[in-house]
């Protein structure tokens, strides 16, 4: 999340520690119906302009939190109606993932380009010259913008010496790589199911925090505490998210303390994919395929699904770091139940997937996993850890940075036939990647091994993350540059079958 | 200037990281300015939880502690003028 939205960090993350108590301590659910009156107590608001609003709010997070639907504005429910669904110890997932709270969203009007108090009514009125149709006018104290005419171009802003016009536009939208949002009767923020891919951008960008995805932590803990086999895998980015004083093993640690039997480094199936995709693009690229595409970033791969079904088949087949990891479990554990832990929404989603559903139960984020640290009252800065955390190679650390992901295919794909040229491209933030995608459907990345990520700058910057984009950034290459062994191939954690080459 | 910021479970959930980012930001605010700031050292120091959070059961955090002095459901804005009203040269 954005950590200068404090408020709204402060509101959603209290939530996400509420259900994990409530969890843990096998509170009855009608709890439910007074917890807005714990959270926000007394009778003044403090951030909206009634408590009344602010606590309908906090109540639909409850919902949102526990996987339920927030309530449609116009039907009596209250706060547990459709509880007992979702009261249960496994995943149930309600669509759709991302969700517009109603009644807390603004109804921002639309992209429009505004006149401010800056302007001189100068007499070059630059404005007025480049405006390609004609839409803007002097009018008796300044420029005046013609909306009906207006086509959004922007050039008007770009020229005016005084910075006196100014672009508006929805935050959510703005955010939005594949204009997914649109508006519904009263103006607000609605998605369309059928464009989102869920990368979680609008929940990042909205400042009045009126968009949330669901939860599974409450169905996560009563797993819990009902299975012995369940094992956690976390991210490439978990490092320096639950702050500066938490080392890597007393993360890991901490996670045990919640309950799970073991805890494996995602990067370990970052170096399997590696493996895998190397492989893959030395065999098919040019002769089979084009390009290829990396298959890391659930959203990227849907947004290509969606929008460039044709190129689909160049993305690569591999399955994802998550699964790889999943897998390495599973083969030592046939009972394992694997929660992935991440910076990321859209791994819920493609937990769901057919080929993907068995080998993932649950996939929380980063802030629900501190909501649940926090719940069960465990300092990770005071536990006592012995050994080091050693599962993967550097390369593989590096997949939660922008461009990681094609470095490392590109390194050991090189190790691999140090003959072969291999071209990179790199997009980070789905607006890129719709780009990136286009250039290559007409032909121009022939040849090119390309990495989409939806999160500008990486898994770092993702919708689930604690701690600010520079901060885990020196982190994740510090702990990249800890690691035992550089390359993939040289992970012997890793079956010899598939490192021979 | 000693500033302590807590970094505890409780306190890191709800945004200590977001305080320690905006106090360095401030540092370079600070040293950029000597005319107006004094040159006493800012020492930050990151610190477990001093148990504030787990004597009570009302909401305290985030906490920082400056010079002794703690501060309960600290936000970036309030320590930033506290640091900033301490180190202004007086004229
Ligand atoms: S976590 Fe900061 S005072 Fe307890």
């Amino acid at each position: 999340m954005k950590e200068s939205y404090v408020d709204l960090i402060n509101i959603r993350r209290q939530i996400f520690a509420k259900i994990a108590k409530i969890a843990y301590d096998g509170t009855d659910l009608s709890e439910l119906e007074k917890a807005s009156f714990e959270i926000l107590p007394g009778e003044v608001a403090t951030y909206r302009e009634s408590i009344f609003r602010e606590r309908a709010i906090v109540e639909e997070r409850l919902r949102l939190t526990m996987g339920l639907n927030a309530r449609k504005p116009t039907e009596y429910n209250r706060v547990t109606d459709g509880i007992a669904e979702v009261d249960v110890a496994e995943t149930q997932f309600i669509e759709p993932l991302i969700n517009v709270i109603p009644h807390a969203c603004e109804a921002c009007p639309t992209k429009a380009f505004y006149v401010t108090d800056n302007c001189r009514k100068c007499l070059a009125h630059p404005c007025t010259n480049v405006c390609p149709v004609n839409a803007v006018s002097i009018g008796k104290n300044r420029a005046v913008i013609d909306h009906g005419k207006c086509i959004k171009c922007g050039r008007c802003k770009e020229t005016c010496p005084y910075s006196a016009i100014v672009q508006y536009d929805r935050p959510c939208a703005a955010a939005c790589g594949v204009n997914a949002i649109e508006s519904d009767h009263l103006g607000r923020a609605k998605i369309n199911s059928d464009k989102c891919v869920s990368c979680g951008n609008c929940i990042i960008q909205c400042p009045f925090g009126a968009i949330s995805d669901k939860s599974q932590i409450y169905q996560l803990i009563k797993a819990i505490k009902a299975n012995d086999h369940m094992y956690a895998i976390i991210a490439p980015s978990f490092i320096g998210q639950f702050g500066p004083l938490a080392s890597p093993a007393q993360i890991f640690e901490g996670i045990k303390q919640l309950g799970f039997k073991d805890v494996v480094e995602v990067s370990l199936g970052a170096d399997i994919t590696t493996i895998h995709e190397a492989k893959e693009f030395l065999e098919k690229v040019p002769n089979k395929i084009p390009y290829m595409g990396t298959s890391c970033c659930n959203s990227w791969t849907l947004m290509v699904k969606k929008l460039f079904p044709d190129q689909f088949e160049y993305i690569s087949d591999s399955a994802s770091p998550m699964v790889e990891t999943a897998k390495y479990i599973k083969a030592k554990d046939p009972q394992a139940k694997v929660t992935f832990i991440g910076p990321c929404i859209s791994k819920k989603l493609e937990a769901l997937r057919e080929d993907v559903k068995d080998y993932i139960h649950f996939v929380i984020t980063f802030e629900e996993l501190m909501g649940m640290f926090v719940a069960k009252g465990i300092e990770l800065s005071e536990i006592e850890v012995s050994k080091e955390i050693e599962d993967a190679s550097a390369l593989g650390r590096g997949y939660a940075i922008a461009t990681g992901v094609a470095e490392a295919v590109k390194k050991t794909a090189l190790a691999i036939d140090p003959s072969k040229d291999i071209n990179v491209e790199c997009a980070s933030s789905l607006h890129e990647c719709v780009k990136l995608m286009r250039a290559a459907k007409a032909g121009k990345k022939n040849g090119y091994l390309l990495e989409g990520m939806a999160c500008q700058g990486g898994c770092i910057a993702g919708p689930g993350t604690l701690a600010s984009f520079n901060r885990v950034r020196k982190a994740v290459t510090e702990f990249k540059n800890q690691a035992k062994v550089e390359s993939p191939l040289d992970n012997s954690i890793i079956d010899e079958n598939l490192r021979n080459v | 200037m000693k500033i302590k910021v807590c970094a505890g479970s409780n306190c890191t959930l709800l945004g200590s990281m977001n305080i320690l980012d905006q106090i360095d930001d401030l540092k370079d605010i600070i040293s950029e300015d000597a005319d107006n700031y004094s040159d006493e050292i800012l020492e930050v120091e990151v610190i477990k939880c001093l148990g504030y959070c787990k004597n009570t059961n009302k909401k305290v955090a985030p906490v920082v502690v400056i010079d002794e002095e703690p501060m309960f459901n600290a936000t970036s804005q309030a320590v930033m003028e506290k640091i900033v009203n301490k180190i202004r040269k007086q004229n």
